[in-house]
């Protein structure tokens, strides 16, 4: 079920394509659809998606699993978002991962006791020369070190 | 256009430019390694296992998406392009399980013979691979996925060809996965051609699983005949069975796609319901005996029962649609030969005083070239797949379709207009479009359209094919029992007339175009079905029929059939109770695959096909047992040695001397609820009832009575009852005063409303 709000949001980008290519939309779409579900998408919620765009589920379930914006499990309140890409691996997220891991007394995937925090792993977010990173919200984080990481992530309310 | 000259291995070739470089060395017979192209799918250009050395280009090019422009100078046999199409190879192998020992497609496996030829025989990749979780997609498919190579062919034949995207590639890098959206798998009616176009081993035939390696079966080449197009087939065989049927590559005819329903239905062949020894009734008792006792018997019973009292014309024969153009021909030429015209293979019209006749006057390829199609009274996706897949081409380069249809159906292209309305009110709305086109041409209406009103819908349907240049009205099965069901089909003809358009005649399926080019209709003595069973007849031949699902007055059927005084000749493939109950003879006879017959399709063509196996036991093919029988009867003529002959004789005297109403008559309105009757499409002949994996799929247990509330109501059903044996849904889909039934089961009473 797609509420009435998201609806309306999802129309103002249906709106900026041609008619017949409302499916152009899904992105947007299935972020507003997650934002409005917790943060994570159900199968369900993505073949509302697609019905409300007029393209099979298939489709857009192609589009919200090839990108790393969209969750398909619970995740917390912030989900730390940790480069394990190429630049990142090799200066040492592999390791700072599971230090993280550890700290928070999940895997990455999961979501802390409490609710508030969950780690993913994602792929290069462009910001290689601060290597090693990750990104809470809009904020991207540079040049981890272990105990930027437990400063940072004692400070998260 | 101008042709012009490129250089391919040092040889000058000639070709249209803009051409994708690899459909000139296809052409050339100059072999190019491939995964992803398909010659009847989007290019894709992901595999780059054709890459191939351009001159002049820095790095190699990959063949199916390289346009070609003159002068070009391309080396397929280099190093440069060995050596990337090594290093492709082995990347493609990096996932690939490489277990082709226990893999089905071990043998004609694509991805086997291009490595042998283009790989090496050792990897840098010492890694874990990676292993996919299969999911079952269904009856019809088996999936291994951890061995697809990502080709996405089935995902584009989902979106491209058969309309509804089922796979898709979800997940992205090493993760990404071929594979269906939520739990519904593969349901499309199309859905086997995934299994040909894959490449690999990831999707394969599931009820031929574990079955045989491709080397050990032959394979003959055949005519499917469950629909009006005649796929041409390979009918794969081991020890005299049939094992898998692919499909065979003819562009004018089903170009290389073939319909579930052509591509499974030969499981029904080992069915263990299966009639394998002629029979005879004795006081009550079935005798098992061999063919002379069985065929002695058969002719003493017509001598005594009408050859004797000279009332030759108390013989009726019947014949299933799907019968050969031999077994009509021959049957009928026994029956007019003995002295009786009563011939006839309608056995699913209610009224056969209310039909018309309407050519079909336009081919297969010739649909796709139409710029507008108005669809009468047919679910085309279902019943004539094929056709329907020239109908959703055709709609994709920009055809406008409007349908009149009795029930919403799931239609896999756009549609310009759906009018649903009972068959009641066709009539109304094609009289109503006919008026329209008519007063546009400033021709007189005739009396009959004075009075009719015009509807906004009728008008724009009409304004559609009074402006389209290259129109076709096509009609489907769903009017042949409406109480104008002539009407409709003479207006029809009337308004393509008048628009120049050509009509496509879709209203009886199987074989039932060579029914009536060889005569098998009532002569003009002679009666048709539904007067036989009304007439007390002294003896009956019966070629393949299943009365409680052929017969539209299927109760009257068994009635007169079972009258004590009759004899009943029966040839079935199949045991049949109800059948066994009324006949006097059961003659067990060969099924598709298992006879040389033809096939006449929509397009005129006569397609020949010679058995692929023998029939199992004692059966015979049908014509030959006729030919026996009429030498057995002394009658003149059927000196027949194999089947060509008769083919031959057929089209040197093809009778039609048929009746048909002519009259269009609107004074019918009456407020009557409308049955259409549809076998489901998985039902609709004996082979395909018996075919276990196509019943267990979505569109095989279509089983149901579709209405709206109000209908319901005043025929005193709900959604958990059942409306003549079959369960009700209610839905808005239907049009008011309509009940709309695709049965998979025979019931008592066959449709009768
Ligand atoms: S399943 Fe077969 S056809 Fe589909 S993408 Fe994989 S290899 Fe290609
Ligand atoms: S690899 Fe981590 S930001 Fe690019
Ligand atoms: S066949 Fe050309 S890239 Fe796949």
């Amino acid at each position: 079920m797609i509420s009435d709000q998201a609806k309306k949001q999802i129309d103002a980008w249906v709106a900026k394509y041609p008619e017949d290519r409302k499916s152009s939309a899904v992105m947007e779409a299935l972020k507003i659809v997650q934002a409005e579900n917790d943060n994570s998408l159900s199968a369900e919620s993505i073949q509302d998606v697609a019905d409300y765009l007029g393209m099979p589920g298939i489709a857009a379930a192609e589009v919200a699993t090839f990108y790393e914006n969209y969750n398909h499990k619970p995740v917390g309140k912030h989900v730390i978002r940790f480069c394990h890409n190429i630049s990142c691996m090799l200066n040492g997220s592999d390791d700072l991962i599971s230090h993280l891991e550890d700290k928070l007394g999940v895997k990455t995937g999961e979501v802390t006791k409490d609710g508030l925090i969950s780690v993913k792993k994602v792929e290069c977010l462009g910001a290689c020369v601060g290597a090693p990173m990750f990104q809470i919200g809009d904020q991207y984080y540079e040049n981890l070190t272990a105990e930027k990481i437990d400063e940072i992530v004692d400070g998260l309310k | 256009m101008a042709k012009i000259e490129i250089e391919i291995d040092g040889k000058m070739v000639r070709a249209k430019p803009g051409e994708m470089l690899i459909s000139v060395t296809d052409r050339e017979g100059i072999s190019v390694p491939r995964f992803c192209y398909h010659k009847k799918l989007s290019v894709a250009a992901s595999c780059r296992m054709c890459l191939v050395d351009v001159e002049g280009a820095p790095k190699p090019q990959p063949a199916c998406s390289t346009p070609i422009s003159e002068g070009m100078k391309i080396h397929t046999q280099n190093e440069k392009s060995k050596s990337s199409q090594k290093a492709v190879m082995e990347f493609l192998l990096i996932n690939h399980p490489l277990d082709c020992p226990i893999c089905d497609q071990g043998g004609e496996c694509e991805l086997q013979d291009v490595a042998v030829e283009y790989g090496s025989d050792v990897s840098c990749f010492s890694e874990g691979k990676r292993i996919v979780a299969d999911n079952d997609i269904g009856p019809l498919i088996q999936t291994d996925m951890t061995r697809c190579i990502h080709c996405t062919r089935c995902v584009r034949f989902g979106a491209e060809i058969a309309g509804i995207m089922e796979m898709g590639g979800t997940g992205r890098g090493d993760h990404l996965k071929i594979e269906p959206f939520l739990t519904e798998g593969v349901t499309s009616e199309l859905s086997g051609n995934m299994i040909d176009v894959c490449p690999v081993g990831a999707l394969t035939s599931k009820p031929f699983r574990y079955e045989l390696r491709s080397w050990q079966m032959n394979s003959t080449s055949t005519i499917a005949r469950h629909d009006l197009v005649g796929s041409n087939i390979n009918a794969q065989t081991y020890k005299g069975n049939v094992k898998r049927v692919v499909s065979g590559d003819n562009d004018a005819v089903n170009e290389t796609w073939i319909s579930d329903r052509d591509r499974f239905s030969y499981e029904g062949l080992s069915h263990e319901n299966r009639l394998l020894e002629p029979q005879i009734k004795i006081e009550g008792q079935w005798k098992e005996v061999g063919w002379h006792v069985a065929l002695d018997y058969a002719v003493k019973g017509l001598t005594s029962n009408i050859l004797n009292n000279h009332q030759s014309d108390q013989l009726g024969v019947m014949a299933s649609k799907t019968s050969t153009v031999e077994e009509f021909y021959l049957l009928q030429k026994i029956a007019r030969e003995i002295g009786s015209e009563n011939i006839d293979y309608r056995l699913n019209i209610k009224n056969l005083d209310n039909t018309a006749k309407l050519e079909s006057n336009i081919k297969l390829g010739g649909l796709e070239g139409v710029d507008h199609a108005l669809i009468v009274g047919s679910n085309p996706r279902l019943e004539q797949p094929m056709i329907n897949h020239r109908l959703r081409k055709a709609s994709l380069n920009g055809t406008s379709v409007d349908v009149i249809n009795s029930m919403k159906f799931d239609f896999n292209y756009q549609l310009n207009s759906e009018n649903i309305i009972a068959p009641n009110q066709i009539a109304s709305t094609l009289a109503g479009v006919l008026s329209s086109v008519l007063a546009s041409v400033s021709i007189e209406l005739p009396d009959y359209l004075q009075s009719i009103k015009v509807s906004k819908e009728s008008a724009s349907i009409a304004e559609k094919l009074n402006n389209s240049d290259n129109s076709v009205i096509v009609l489907g099965e769903h009017v042949v029992n409406a109480e104008n069901s002539a009407t409709i089909v003479n207006l029809i003809a009337q308004i393509a007339k008048h628009t120049n358009s050509t009509t496509l005649n879709l209203s009886t399926t199987a074989n039932s175009l060579a029914a009536e080019l060889t005569g098998f209709v009532p002569g003009s003595k002679g009666m048709n079905v539904n007067a036989m069973l009304e007439s007390d007849l002294k003896a009956y031949i019966l070629l393949d029929i299943y009365p409680e699902y052929d017969f539209h007055h299927a109760d009257k059927a068994i009635d007169a059939l079972n009258d004590k005084d009759n004899f009943v000749i029966s040839l079935n493939g199949f045991k049949n109770d109800i059948v066994s109950e009324y006949s006097d003879v059961i003659l067990p006879i060969a099924a598709f695959y298992e006879t040389s017959g033809t096939h006449i399709n929509i397009n005129g063509d006569m397609q020949s096909f010679a058995a692929s196996v023998v029939a199992p036991g004692e059966s015979k093919p049908a014509w030959k047992v006729f030919k026996v029988l009429a030498d057995l009867l002394k009658l003149p003529g059927f000196n027949y040695v194999d089947s060509t002959q008769i083919t031959e004789e057929v089209s040197h005297q093809a009778h039609n001397n048929h009746l048909h109403n002519e009259n269009i008559d609107l004074s019918i309105t009456s407020d009557n609820i409308n049955i259409i009757w549809q076998q489901s499409p998985y039902s609709i002949d004996a082979l395909l009832r018996h075919s276990g994996s196509l019943q267990q799929t979505k569109i095989g247990k279509l089983n149901f009575a579709y209405m709206n509330a109000s209908v319901a109501k005043d025929l005193g059903v709900s959604a958990d009852s059942k409306y003549l044996g079959v369960p009700v849904v209610i839905t808005d889909a239907v049009a008011d005063r309509c009940v709309f039934v695709n049965a998979n089961k025979a019931t008592q009473t066959g449709g009768e409303s």
